[in-house]
């Protein structure tokens, strides 16, 4: 039979409703929430028009009389030769925020920089990105940057703070006061070493590194297990059979890019390829990876361990290797991932996000038994990400409490908002005589900091980066800071009596390693080079991973009847850098689809065994109000709550917005761990709280667009599953002639196989296309701006789904069903297969969005641009900088859609005449295809037969979305391929 | 008489016919070099912007006779890189070098034979041959001289706008006055006199009305007064210095790029005086540089948002002339807008306008209008032809 696809309860629940009493009734009434009833009835009456009327009238006389205003075109006095004005600049640079890693290229246009791209010669992200990558152009030109250092919250100048922070420093230094340097995770070898010399110079700073969500326990076991303390690489590309314990690798684990380029890079099926790794997930809440698993297993916190040792009792007993261990009961089958496990010895690979030594050593224990060091796992490439020590910051929280530490320096850090235990860390502060903040904006440590040496943005700084031994990347500069402010690294230097620049510094410090790395030539080439570049590799000596010291493992406790937590970071804003940028507010979750708040999930049984439903308050541990939302797929007996929600001092879009959960963290043998604590949670009676959810408003009633098969049934007939596709293709007959292109037409493609759902496509719409934020309130009415969107569907089992991820755009179909309702011709279609709309044109009728099937095409209910209601960024000069200069910011009361970047086409198409040559494969590049961390995305043109996306289009697994309709996409999907045995 | 759009109130008939004459004489015998000779008059465009052939000193020393001066070898030498003849301590390149303020002349990346074309190119005075440029001469003196009474087609428009506005007027009042005859003082007894005067004068006045409220938000004959009195036709007329010279971006980006003060130093460093203004504007170049402030130039040309212009599609892939939408600059002081800008103007072009369909690459994926072509069925490639008319070729 047919699988069914639900989107959300509500549908899944009508489709029983349907299969049972067999009638098809029409789903619940569409409601305007957030509307007044004034708004709905509408209240002008006919004076009220007339007046309007005759207002509007007076007023357009009026503007026409006036003057046009004078536009001034003002030169650079003396313009560089590298700087046309209207031609973009790209700079390599490298994007580290403290826990992720990307090698980009910086876009400018007239030295602002406007998109973030990835660098296509990083042996690490080959030009992939994740969306906070993508968004963090816009935290350049944030409202809430400081833009000046501050004094006891006054602004001041910098050459009075260096002074009075000399003076204390130096004479802290003298008296032997103990200070502190509380840093993320630095990944600078310069920096690092730039560290040490102010170390040098005040001898008393001890340095301690936090990150909020931390990863030390996999250091901790390697230490045990190898003598080395590293995060060793992971090579998902190797591994035939991965099993993943909580390991959200694909979304926020390590290194998300990376690895879903590996990910994705072992799982391509095109002509011939007849191979793909299999995924098996285990985890509490339903995250990025386990929605793309091939099996997927929902535990509670509590089990994962229980579940280890079993995987590690069966493979040690296949392979006649003792110890084995006793384990609880557990009602789980792990035979099938041991079978697979031990039929890959080699290529296989284990892995688990939690945060506690014991479990990591069980990983281990059996990656060793797998024989996987030396092939999946790299342990001569130690990942240099994660690098925070909890132990060390829980003592310094407990010297600052106990008198011990006399100044705190603190950079990219804010442990106010997201330590543990927050209010022992601000009493502990209070005691501390000289609090210095490196903070760009006023964040809640900052606002307790004497001195705020305001930061520049990482788009205005130099930086070197190794996030993996041997892989190193240059940040540099893509402007002058904007403010002033002041890199991190230039006040060490400063405070250390050197008048050096951290950007010469920087340079020396290179020269040394290239001379160090047996570089010969021009050096000053060579830098020139690698800052062209952005990236240099180190080759690294290939050493037989270390000899493995067996440690005894815990027998884990028999898991817990009670009610267990799990926090997680969102893939949009992570654990709360971003939490001020309103486009990743506004990013639905992969996952959930909801913007704007974080919420507490919960699974179906429990919600319906509770009373629970979605949108209803619960209170957690009687403290924190948070809304439900019924999750498919998330552990029975668990509740999972996003991080990075709750801050007070974000900036005005991300202020109190959701709750903060740090305070839930469970911090066991002193590691902070994310999830297992025991949680209790009660109905807060008649109170319910709005989510803004994109899930409902997009549904596609049950018709055959998700597609999908199994590795089995596509080697043995690669159309399966896209049976449907031939029977339209030979049953589709039309009176109307086919457009018949001449030269150029272009066409997508999107792999489903690869796509994870990641959404950074969304984001580099949004950033390319100047796609604007419309605000909670508006995402509810089912506005939401997005040309890009990701489809999500569930099928099977209702507790435990499968899931769908679906990049949905314009189709760009040549049989159009939007272009021939426009009563004002603004929808138009080009010699070249795109499906245009002229803005100017548009009046607004909204007939094309009604008649597109595929939803795709948005409507401007408001001006969204200097407007105050929409206080995001488009509403003050600065935010507006980030504006793509070649894209037209549309105005209220017109439609607008994915344009498949025509100016993207249109540039690459001029520069391919003016060279005088034929336009190249794969030359043009759409904003959502290039970065895209899995390369799910091809485009091209269609007339071109030897085209990759010509190509694709070819294969058996191509089909066009709801292409009974007959109107002729452009856009063809490929099936998705899960690799199940049935 | 109207000649290349301008209006001249003396004509210029002679002149013209002798210089075209001659013009067309000249292209006969020299048919044979024609090709060389363009060239090199492309490169001279570099040239130009130092040297004069016979208008005396600019940056570098005066050009005329210089083949008659120096030797051949030498000039070419000399030409293709001075720098390294100089250092060489060549007697004679330092002398000049010396006696020119020590500017050295930068490179030039051409072989001998274009450097032996351009040196016949100013030997024959900078024109096709040497007996026509006297009489270029006199005709460009001409020019000058009438220039001053010359009129610019854009202010005769002007002209007929103000006519416009006062037919509008009349025939307002006139329908008033038919009005008030018709209804109240009667002394036209016949009343489909009056009803026809009305109807007449409706029609015109709505006419008017039409092209005005068309012509809303357009800026047709706009002349903003500049910071600086920057002549055109002094600098691109007189000084004949090429457009792409000052605007130097034209090529390669969408805008054509306003000179940096950097460019027009090049020669202002030397030229300190102008004829018409004396020191006045140009030591606003000098004070902009000392106050490292830009020259905040109005613009003239300005298209709504929502219409993406690119010069370098136009001017580099399109090979428009820069005249064919910004009019005889050359003859203009201050710039005028002469065309509307109006989208109706781009459409015109581009439904009539050939692409350079055969000789560029980038065409040969169309193969349907290659074969039109070749079997005769078009004769020619417009560039409405590949979806120039389209409206997201602009908007977007």
């Amino acid at each position: 039979m047919e699988k069914k696809y639900w989107q959300s309860l509500e549908s899944y629940r009508e489709m029983q409703k349907e299969q049972l009493s067999g009638s098809t009734e029409p789903i619940a009434e569409f409601s305007i929430e957030g509307l007044d009833e004034s708004e709905i009835k509408g209240k002008s009456s006919r004076r009220d028009f007339l007046k309007m009327l005759g207002f509007s009238v007076s007023a357009v006389a009026l503007a026409s009389s006036c003057q046009t205003p004078i536009r001034k075109a003002i030169p650079l006095l003396n313009q560089p030769e590298d700087l046309i004005p209207g031609v973009p600049n790209f700079y390599a640079s490298t994007f580290f925020d403290g826990t992720d890693y990307c090698s980009i290229l910086v876009k400018t246009r007239e030295n602002r920089p406007i998109k973030i791209e990835g660098n296509e010669l990083s042996p690490l992200t080959k030009r992939g990105t994740i969306a906070r990558v993508q968004a963090s152009v816009l935290n350049l030109y944030d409202d809430a940057r400081l833009r000046n250092p501050y004094k006891n919250g006054n602004e001041a100048e910098w050459e009075t703070i260096d002074k009075e922070i000399i003076q204390q420093l130096g004479g802290m230094a003298q008296e032997g006061k103990q200070v502190v340097l509380l840093t993320s995770t630095i990944i600078s070898p310069t920096t690092r070493k730039l560290i040490s010399r102010f170390q040098e110079v005040y001898p008393n700073v001890s340095w301690v590194t936090y990150d909020e969500v931390s990863a030390s326990a996999i250091r901790k076991a390697n230490s045990l297990n190898f003598n080395r303390d590293i995060i060793p690489f992971y090579r998902f590309d190797k591994a035939k059979i991965i099993v993943g314990f909580n390991a959200d690798f694909l979304g926020n684990w390590l290194l998300p890019v990376t690895f879903s380029k590996q990910f994705s890079s072992g799982r391509k099926l095109f002509k011939g390829d007849h191979e793909m790794s299999r995924l098996y997930m285990f985890e509490s809440a339903m995250s990025l990876t386990g929605s793309n698993a091939d099996y997927r297993t929902a535990i509670k916190p509590s089990e994962e361990e229980l579940l280890l040792m079993s995987l590690y009792n069966e493979i040690a007993k296949a392979m006649g290797e003792s110890p084995t261990y006793e384990v609880p009961k557990h009602g789980f089958d792990i035979g099938k991932a041991a079978k697979d496990l031990l039929n890959n010895q080699g290529s296989s690979l284990v892995v688990s996000g939690s945060n506690s030594t014991n479990t990591q050593l069980i990983v281990n224990a059996i990656n060793q038994l797998l024989g996987n060091y030396g092939n999946t796992i790299d342990l001569n490439r130690p990942v240099f990400l994660k690098q925070g020590d909890e132990e060390r910051m829980q003592k310094l929280v407990a010297d600052m409490n106990g008198d011990q530490i006399d100044g705190l320096l603190m950079y990219n850090v804010n442990p106010a908002y997201n330590y543990p235990d927050a209010a022992a860390f601000t009493n502990g502060l209070e005691k501390v005589s000289l609090k210095v903040s490196f903070a760009e904006t006023m964040d809640e440590t900052a606002l307790l900091c004497d001195y705020v040496c305001t930061a520049s943005n990482y788009l205005e700084s130099w930086d070197d980066a190794e996030a993996v031994k041997g892989y190193l990347s240059i940040t540099q500069p893509a402007l002058r800071p904007i403010f002033n402010t002041r890199q991190f690294q230039d006040s060490l230097l400063k405070w250390s009596g050197s008048k050096q620049k951290y950007s010469s510094y920087l340079e020396d410090n290179w020269k040394e390693l290239l001379a160090a790395n047996a570089e010969t030539g021009n050096l000053n080439k060579r830098w020139a080079r690698i800052k062209q570049d952005g990236i240099y590799n180190i080759g690294i000596e290939e050493n037989e991973p270390p000899a493995f010291i067996s440690k005894g493992l815990k027998t884990p406790a028999a898991n817990r009847p009670g009610l267990e937590l799990v926090l997680y970071e969102k893939i949009s804003i992570g654990s709360g850098k971003y939490t001020n940028n309103p486009w990743l507010l506004e990013m639905p979750d992969p996952i959930t689809t909801a913007t704007w708040d974080n919420y507490a999930c919960i699974s179906p049984r429990f919600a319906a065994e509770h009373d629970l439903h979605h949108e209803d308050v619960v209170k957690i541990n009687g403290q924190l109000e948070l809304p439900v939302l019924v999750q498919p797929g998330q552990a029975y007996g668990t509740v999972c709550i996003a991080l990075g929600y709750g801050r007070t001092a974000a900036g005005k879009a991300g202020n109190n917005i959701g709750k903060n959960v740090f305070g839930l963290m469970n911090v066991k043998n002193s590691q902070f761990q994310l999830s297992g604590q025991e949680i209790s949670i009660e109905k807060v009676g008649g109170k319910t709280y709005p989510l803004a959810l994109t899930q409902m408003h997009h549904t596609m009633e049950g018709r055959p667009i998700a597609r999908e098969t199994t590795l089995k049934d596509y080697i043995k007939n690669p159309s399966s599953g896209n049976e449907k596709e031939r029977f339209n293709e030979e049953n589709n007959s039309t009176l109307y002639q086919k457009v018949n292109y001449d030269g150029i037409q272009w066409g997508m493609t999107i792999d489903l196989t690869s796509c994870t759902g990641c959404a950074n496509c969304v984001i580099a719409c949004q950033a390319e296309n100047n796609v604007v934020v419309i605000g909670k309130e508006q995402v509810r009415n089912r506005r939401i701006m997005h040309w890009m969107r990701i489809d999500r569907y569930y099928s099977e089992d209702f507790e435990n789904p499968e899931v769908f991820h679906m990049p949905t755009l314009c189709q760009h179909c040549d049989n159009a069903p939007c272009e021939n309702v426009c009563p004002v011709a603004a929808v138009t279609h080009s010699t070249e297969g795109l499906n245009q709309t002229a803005y100017n044109r548009c009046i607004g009728t909204r007939y094309c969005i009604n008649n597109c099937p595929y939803k795709v095409r948005r409507f401007n209910w408001f001006s969204y641009v200097n407007n105050d209601e929409f206080d995001y960024n488009l509403n003050s000069d600065l935010g507006k900088l980030v504006l793509n200069p070649d894209v037209i910011v549309r105005q209220r009361g017109v439609v607008e859609k994915c344009t498949l970047c025509v100016q993207r086409l249109q540039e690459k198409k001029l520069t391919a005449k003016a060279e005088n040559r034929p336009l190249r494969d794969n030359e043009v590049i759409v904003a959502c295809q290039q970065s895209c961390p899995t390369d799910a995305i091809s485009f091209g043109n269609l007339k071109n037969k030897n085209s990759e996306v010509s190509q694709q289009q070819q294969e058996e697994r191509s089909y066009h979305l709801l292409g009974h309709l007959h109107t002729l996409p452009s856009t063809t999907y490929l099936t998705k391929v899960r690799n199940k045995e049935s | 008489m109207i000649n290349n759009g301008f209006v001249f109130k003396k004509p210029l008939r002679y002149n013209v016919f002798l210089k075209n004459g001659l013009l067309i004489f000249f292209f006969f015998i020299t048919s044979f070099s024609f090709g060389q000779t363009a060239e090199a008059e492309a490169h001279f465009a570099v040239c130009k912007a130092c040297h004069t052939i016979g208008s005396g000193k600019l940056v570098g020393p005066d050009l005329q006779g210089v083949t008659e001066r120096r030797d051949e070898a030498w000039l070419i030498k000399f030409i293709q890189n001075s720098t390294a003849v100089i250092q060489s301590g060549d007697p004679v390149a330092v002398k000049v070098f010396e006696e020119n303020n020590r500017i050295p002349m930068p490179p030039n990346n051409l072989t001998d034979d274009q450097i032996r074309n351009l040196l016949l190119y100013i030997k024959n005075g900078g024109k096709l041959g040497g007996a026509e440029s006297a009489t270029e001469k006199a005709a460009a003196d001409t020019v000058v001289q009438t220039a001053a009474e010359t009129m610019l087609v854009a202010e005769k428009k002007q002209k007929d706008a103000q006519n416009r506005y006062l037919v509008f007027i009349v025939l307002s009042v006139v329908i008033g006055i038919s009005l008030f005859d018709m209804l109240i003082s009667r002394i036209i007894k016949a009343r489909w006199i009056h009803t026809i005067i009305i109807l007449i004068a409706v029609t015109v006045i709505g006419e008017i009305v039409f092209i005005e409220s068309a012509a809303l938000g357009r800026q047709q004959y706009y002349q903003p007064e500049q910071p600086i009195w920057f002549s055109h036709k002094v600098h691109a007329g007189q000084n004949e210095i090429d457009c792409k010279y000052c605007h130097f971006t034209v090529d390669e980006s969408l805008h054509a790029g306003i000179p940096p003060v950097n460019v027009c130093m090049n020669c202002h460093r030397l030229v300190k005086q102008g004829k018409q203004t004396g020191t006045k504007e140009i030591e606003k170049i000098y004070l902009a540089l000392e106050q490292n402030k830009p020259i905040e130039w109005i613009k003239v040309h300005n298209l709504p948002d929502h219409v993406y212009f690119n010069h370098a599609q136009h001017v580099k892939v399109g090979k428009v002339d820069c005249r064919d939408c910004h009019g005889e600059v050359e003859k203009m002081d201050e710039i005028i807008q002469v065309e509307d800008l109006s989208m109706g103007w781009c459409i015109e072009c581009h439904r009539s306008r050939e692409i350079q369909f055969a000789s560029n690459k980038f065409y040969e994926q169309y193969t349907r209008l290659h074969e039109e072509i070749s079997s005769g069925k078009a004769s020619r490639v417009t560039v409405q032809m590949i979806g120039g008319d389209e409206c997201q070729k602009c908007h977007y």
